[in-house]
């Protein structure tokens, strides 16, 4: 084995294929999509060299739009740390204390992920219809007609409109994660809190939490990066409508370079979202890390 | 002797297919086309029958045909442009949208080729596929818009067609005060409302000058004929005009809305026509044109014309052959299309048209006596722009923008 280790052409060989993908597919992209940034091209012609104008535009620019997106993504973010990862630690906590038909529900909850978000989505456009959705449908029957909304064309309920399904899809992904977590969590350490009575709240909250945190920084990695890249669901859904009141950035980059011809400008989002991204989840690694070297000291 | 006639058979059968297959394989050249008529588009008939056509009139041509949804095709086009891995005959839409195309040098000049077919295919359907005086596209379809109505609705409360504005207030009143939204329109699809308030302005600001706007050729959004238009729009939608929803709901919803008779009318293109058609009540329906709503315009000043069209790739490895089978091809799918009902033919009919639809035949007539035809913004704007104006257009219909914030917005877009 040392042997190998030692053999550098060896390391080299068996890296290659994995390097020139990995470079190929992600590095090579996003330096590319950093030099377009630069640029004030429409994709077809010759690109003309502006500097970092793109940025300033995009964080100056009254009328992109972006700086209400960013507050959108913030939003999911926060609605994903808040309200996505505690439900589904619930859920996680619930389905692992055991119970009749545990494979079942975990299956269940699954569901939603397994599905493409296009089919989900159109599932939601009907449930939120202002005319025949359920909602609405719900609401007139109980005799509330002045809460009935479109809730996907107003302003005021879009985003909400948006949030629910977001969440309700990825819930089943973090559970799954979860739960698969707490089944790996020595189940003697359960057996010996049960033994010294403790309840199963408490066994949770001393026991399976504390011991949880490696998955839950996965979790949150996930479920905090995932939020702001979200694209698929928010296009199906309204994409971005109505007037920019459910934009996100990567709906806006879309539109900037697909719609508007403006590739410099969508670049320019892009290397934002991967900034973002990176800092974010190098964050968590750093904030949860400090805290698990002073429990093991 | 019936092994003999067997083994004559089996000789005779192995002979001509050995004979076509020598025939296909000797000079035979591929002329790779894109379109977007998938099995779901009006002209996917049209497209099959023209091919079908060509080929057994041309035996050492093969098209290869491949077909692509709309929408996707946008980005797929623009991204084949700048990769250069165009087909030898692509589908596209003229004006604003192929402006790049063209001086990118990604479309061919087909003047020269445009001599033998002067006769059938009129100069004026080339409006949108002329670019710097030179032809680059080939038309096959004129369309236009105007009001779908539901006649029967009309008749219920006693209404007529309305001819200027102050008449179709009256109408969606009355449509109103029975409880009747009046117009279906999609916002969250903003194309759709792009059409109505396209029809609106033009007939506000007369043609000259919504074209001017559009194209950015220096003609002011400030003018009093186009804040005149956005308030008109504006008295539509705090009116009811309509639908509150309208901002929540696609193209589809909208238009089943129309044709199952909640809305009476709709303001979109001709390609409406084959919604109607596979309705429960066809007859029920009638096309007009979009009332007159000041001096600059006449009633038969219309939004439509030939956007969609053929281009050629000048990369191609047979460029005649590629331009003639384009221009062949255009004047087939013109026919068989106009036959099938999926469009207006930009090509001179010079056949018998049997079960005409009467809204076909409307619409038709409309082309005719039109005395100009402005293509819809979407073709007519430069991508940018057009994706601008649909969004301020959301803005405005929920409320973010008054009229007078909408022009100043659009002056702002077009003439930066």
């Amino acid at each position: 084995m040392n042997k190998v280790r030692k053999n550098k052409l060896a390391i080299f060989v068996f890296l290659l294929p994995a390097v020139l993908l990995f470079a190929g597919i992600i590095i090579i992209p996003i330096f590319c999509s950093g030099y377009y940034s630069l640029l004030d091209w429409d994709g077809i012609t010759e690109g003309i060299f502006v500097g970092l104008e793109n940025y300033k535009t995009l964080f100056t620019s009254k009328t992109s739009g972006f700086s209400k997106s960013v507050v959108h993504m913030l939003m999911l973010a926060v609605g994903a740390v808040f309200i996505q990862l505690p439900f589904a630690l619930f859920l996680a906590l619930g389905l692992a204390k055991g119970m009749k038909g545990e494979r079942f529900f975990v299956t269940v909850f699954f569901i939603p992920v397994l599905l493409s978000t296009v089919v989900i989505g159109q599932l939601w456009i009907k449930i939120y219809n202002p005319d025949y959705g359920v909602v609405n449908s719900v609401l007139r029957m109980l005799g509330l007609d002045s809460w009935c909304h479109t809730w996907l064309g107003e302003k005021s309920t879009v985003m909400w409109a948006v949030f629910i399904p977001i969440i309700w899809q990825y819930v089943g992904y973090h559970m799954l994660l979860m739960y698969a977590g707490i089944k790996s969590i020595n189940s003697e350490l359960r057996e010996a809190a049960y033994i010294d009575g403790a309840t199963y709240v408490q066994t949770c909250f001393y026991i399976l939490i504390p011991l949880l945190k490696p998955v839950l920084r996965v979790c949150l990695i996930f479920g905090v990066t995932g939020a702001f890249k979200s694209f698929d669901m928010i296009y199906v859904l309204t994409n971005g409508g109505p007037a920019h009141a459910s934009e996100v950035p990567s709906t806006l980059m879309f539109t900037n370079i697909f719609m508007k011809n403006k590739y410099g400008a969508g670049s320019a989002i892009a290397i934002f979202i991967i900034v973002i991204c990176f800092a974010t989840a190098i964050l968590i690694k750093k904030v949860f890390k400090v805290e698990g070297e002073e429990k093991t000291a | 002797m019936k092994r003999k006639a067997a083994l004559l058979l089996t000789l005779a059968l192995s002979a001509t297919s050995i004979l076509t297959a020598s025939a296909s394989e000797g000079d035979q050249k591929t002329i790779t086309m894109w379109t977007i008529a998938t099995e779901g588009d009006a002209n996917h008939e049209a497209f099959g029958k023209a091919i079908e056509e060509y080929e057994a009139e041309h035996p050492d041509i093969h098209i290869e045909m491949e077909a692509f949804e709309n929408e996707s095709y946008k980005t797929k086009i623009k991204a084949s442009v700048a990769a250069n891995e165009l087909p030898d005959i692509y589908f596209t839409w003229g004006g604003g949208f192929s402006s790049a195309f063209v001086e990118a040098g990604k479309a061919m000049e087909l003047d020269s080729y445009y001599e033998t077919y002067k006769e059938e295919l009129p100069e004026s359907t080339l409006k949108y596929a002329t670019y710097n005086d030179k032809l680059y596209g080939i038309p096959y379809v004129v369309s236009i818009s105007g009001i779908f109505y539901n006649k029967a609705m009309f008749a219920e409360y006693n209404l007529e067609e309305p001819k200027t504005w102050d008449e179709l207030i009256e109408v969606c009143q009355t449509f109103l005060d029975n409880g009747i939204t009046p117009f279906g329109v999609s916002v969250k699809e903003a194309w759709v409302m792009a059409m109505f308030n396209d029809a609106l302005t033009l007939k506000c600001v007369g043609d000259e000058k919504i074209n001017a706007a559009f194209t950015r050729s220096g003609q002011s959004y400030l003018e009093d004929g186009f804040l005149d238009a956005a308030e008109k729009l504006e008295q539509l939608i705090t009116m009811g005009a309509f639908s509150e929803s309208a901002a929540g709901i696609s193209n589809d919803e909208a238009v089943a809305a129309f044709t199952t008779g909640t809305v009476p009318m709709f303001v979109t293109g001709a390609w409406l026509e084959g919604s109607i058609l596979s309705a429960d009540n066809p007859d029920d329906f009638g096309f007009m044109p979009f009332p007159v709503c000041s001096e600059n315009a006449q009633i038969t000043d219309s939004m439509g014309g030939s956007a969609d069209m053929l281009m050629v790739n000048p990369g191609t490895e047979n460029p005649d052959e590629a331009a003639t089978a384009a221009f062949e091809i255009a004047k087939l799918v013109s026919k068989y299309g106009y036959m099938s009902g999926a469009g207006i033919a930009a090509w001179k009919v010079d056949y018998e048209m049997e079960n005409q639809s009467a809204i076909s035949k409307t619409m038709s007539d409309c082309i005719n006596e039109s005395s100009s035809l402005t293509v819809w913004s979407g073709s007519l704007m430069e991508a940018e722009d057009y994706t601008e104006y649909q969004a301020l257009l959301q803005q405005f219909f929920v409320g973010d923008l008054n009229a007078e914030d909408f022009v100043e917005a659009m002056d702002a877009q077009l003439n930066q």
